[in-house]
């Protein structure tokens, strides 16, 4: 009766998984119920808000697009960002009517999937020079390829006016990208900071913000469990036998140069989604938030923080790293550590001299204010130290392997985790 | 015609010159044992033959067909295994990740999977562990019945008994004694007894050239030939 079994087993191995969407898809209600019904002034300030949590989603997907492809195959894609920039200029030019045979009325999931097609060609070209080398070599060579991109892209005054000020969506497409199922108006969704959907549920309105949240996590999710599949598949454990030993996997007869592009090429076409979500919300992008080397540099910091080689991981370091930003922020969406204490110590407090002359008040200034990128810096290489296996590494260190087979173990039975390892391979979480 | 002959094969790593003229045979179903001192080039002379380092001279042809100029993908693909020295292993796939990896297709997997097992009951015990937590032993184990399952015509063995603890040696030497019963090896190793064991015929390499052959079965490890050679 195994064909019975399958989705309790499924739901068995895939209990971490459920517990993270429901705690995602749980926390604007719980964001709201803290900041506005309870007034908790620490909650608002504090906790990131959901716009915050919504770049942490499309930024996270790229996080993990750099991981699939630097985490399991072992090569660093320093010119990552070129995807991202790729896709999220594809979808304001698509939206702009800049791209022949696409008009601003393109469904947005189209422009979202030309973009990735781009991508993934132009992860191709680069990937056929790059993958003949490796190691630290193969890092510069995209990196370079990024940067040319980045330098051309910054002069070329096709893709906006002033191309150093990047494109943003022109008056052709006022209102908000429709984010669903094309030519299904019930099925969809307009996303954007100041253009998503309100939509009332149960008594209960979202607002635009918090309907992007959802749209745009829905694909996140959907690209996270594809990345998924492809790694738990023989593919995927190719491409791992090329990080544990390339010179072992290529004697075993695997045509390894063949298998690196391609999931550099699939890696490519989820960073391109990512950037397409990031312009689909924003409705703008520059050369520096996209095509620049630093956007890569996050990501990086992002597997790092989240645990190299988990794929859920860089989400996880997004995360944390967007949360103690803003955190450490002077005015951040949720307010941040210096507001908090300024408001909370009171004017009297502050004034108190405690360093000479030095107020409480200027002390607290001159250790907090706009020095966020110095305490993610010393954050970044506290977690190289000591945490080196990131976040979602060390837990998994710690319960004793990837979190799904330890839930099929603990929820079911051992042979529910064999079973698990054999066809659904292990998910990892 | 033999199933692999090289012919004159000269290698290098940079300017050192490793394989000097290294001619060899081997016929298809025998073992044949490479013995020599460290460093006098017998695993340069697996990796010429699987071109990762790839002779600059000479000629090596399996089932009559040059594989000098062949990407290394392409001479496993061939029907050449490789089972390498220090092991290997993917060590973060488990046990059985490890050895589906090296069943090319998806044909053949249950059969190569009961070889392995059968062999080694201990890696089925361990399927499911990841492979970098075995023991050495066990790793040993593994990297063989990797080689074992690949459907290969001819398998290139290099230092099987490496590091290993006697009693594991004699485990990986009945497995290896078994496997050869269908399998023609080409094989490295340090343990003349054990080399001698196993192979046909020998091939004894002294400063990257071949300056010995013979039966394996009309010699003892301690014969003169192989003091003057094998002797530091």
């Amino acid at each position: 009766m195994a064909g019975l079994d399958w989705p309790t087993d499924y739901l068995r191995a895939h209990v971490p998984h459920l517990a993270i969407v429901s705690l995602l898809a749980l926390y604007p209600s719980i964001y709201h119920l803290l900041a506005n019904s309870l007034g908790l002034y620490e909650a608002e300030i504090l906790l990131p808000g959901v716009e915050t949590m919504t770049a942490v989603l499309y930024f996270g997907l790229f996080a993990m697009s750099f991981d699939f492809i630097s985490g399991y195959t072992g090569y660093l894609s320093f010119g990552h960002a070129a995807f991202y920039g790729t896709g999220a200029y594809t979808v304001i030019l698509v939206a702009n009517g800049a791209v022949p045979l696409l008009g601003p009325g393109t469904p947005f999931v189209v422009s979202l999937l030309v973009a990735g097609l781009l991508a993934v060609l132009l992860a191709l070209v680069v990937g056929l020079v790059s993958f003949r080398l490796s190691g630290v070599y193969f890092a510069m060579i995209t990196l370079g390829f990024a940067q040319v991109l980045y330098v051309f892209i910054r002069g070329w005054d096709y893709v906006a006016r002033n191309p150093r000020d990047g494109p943003s969506v022109g008056p052709t497409h006022s209102e908000g990208f429709q984010l669903g199922v094309p030519g299904v108006d019930q099925l969809n969704v307009a996303i954007g900071v100041l253009t998503g959907d309100e939509v009332t549920m149960l008594g209960h309105t979202l607002g635009g913000t918090a309907v992007s949240y959802y749209a745009i996590g829905a694909v996140v999710l959907l690209c996270y469990f594809a990345m998924q599949r492809i790694i738990h598949s023989p593919f995927g454990r190719v491409m791992i036998a090329i990080r544990e030993n390339e010179e072992r996997a290529v004697a075993i007869g695997y045509d390894t140069y063949r298998y690196k592009l391609a999931a550099f090429a699939v890696s490519g076409f989820f960073a391109a989604i990512a950037g397409g979500l990031f312009a689909g919300f924003r409705r703008s992008a520059s050369p520096e938030n996209s095509f620049y080397f630093l956007t890569t540099g996050d990501a990086l910091l992002a597997s790092i923080i989240g645990g190299f080689g988990t794929l859920a991981g860089p989400l996880f370091g997004r995360l944390f790293d967007e949360t103690v930003r803003e955190f450490l922020s002077k005015s951040g969406q949720g307010g941040g550590l210096l507001p908090y204490l300024r408001a909370g110590l009171g004017e009297e407090t502050l004034s108190t001299p405690v360093v000479g002359n030095t107020s409480l008040g200027t002390l607290i200034d001159t250790l907090l204010n706009g020095h966020a990128s110095l305490y993610i810096g010393i954050v970044f290489v506290l977690f190289v130290l000591y945490v080196p296996d990131g976040l979602l590494g060390t837990v998994r260190q710690r319960v004793g392997g990837k979190l799904a087979h330890v839930s099929a173990v603990r929820f079911g039975d051992g042979s529910t985790a064999n079973a698990t390892t054999d066809d659904a391979t292990g998910e990892e979480e | 015609m033999s199933l692999l002959e090289l012919d004159g094969v000269h290698a290098y790593y940079g300017d050192s010159h490793i394989l000097e003229g290294v001619d060899l045979s081997v016929e298809d179903g025998e073992v044949v044992a490479l013995v020599g001192r460290n460093g006098v080039g017998k695993t340069t002379t697996l990796r010429s033959i699987l071109q990762l380092t790839p002779p600059r001279e000479g000629e090596i042809r399996f089932r009559e067909a040059s594989l000098v100029g062949l990407e290394t993908h392409e001479v496993a693909q061939q029907g050449v295994g490789w089972i390498p020295e220090d092991r290997r292993i993917f060590s973060q796939l488990t046990v059985e990740e490890n050895l589906r990896a090296a069943i090319p297709g998806s044909d053949g997997v249950s059969d190569g999977l009961a070889l392995a097992f059968d062999s080694f009951p201990i890696l089925e015990e361990r399927r499911r562990q990841e492979a970098g937590t075995l023991s050495g032993g066990q790793q040993q184990m593994l990297a063989i019945a990797r080689g074992l399952v690949g459907e290969n015509d001819l398998l290139l063995v290099d230092e099987p008994s490496e590091g290993l603890a006697p009693q594991i040696v004699a485990d990986v030497a009945e497995a290896l004694s078994e496997a050869s019963e269908d399998a023609t090896m080409l094989l490295v190793e340090q343990n003349l007894p054990l080399a001698l064991d196993l192979a046909d015929r020998f091939y004894i390499v002294d400063n990257g050239r071949v300056v010995d052959t013979g039966d394996a079965d009309a010699v003892s490890a301690d014969d003169e030939r192989f003091r003057r050679y094998l002797s530091a």
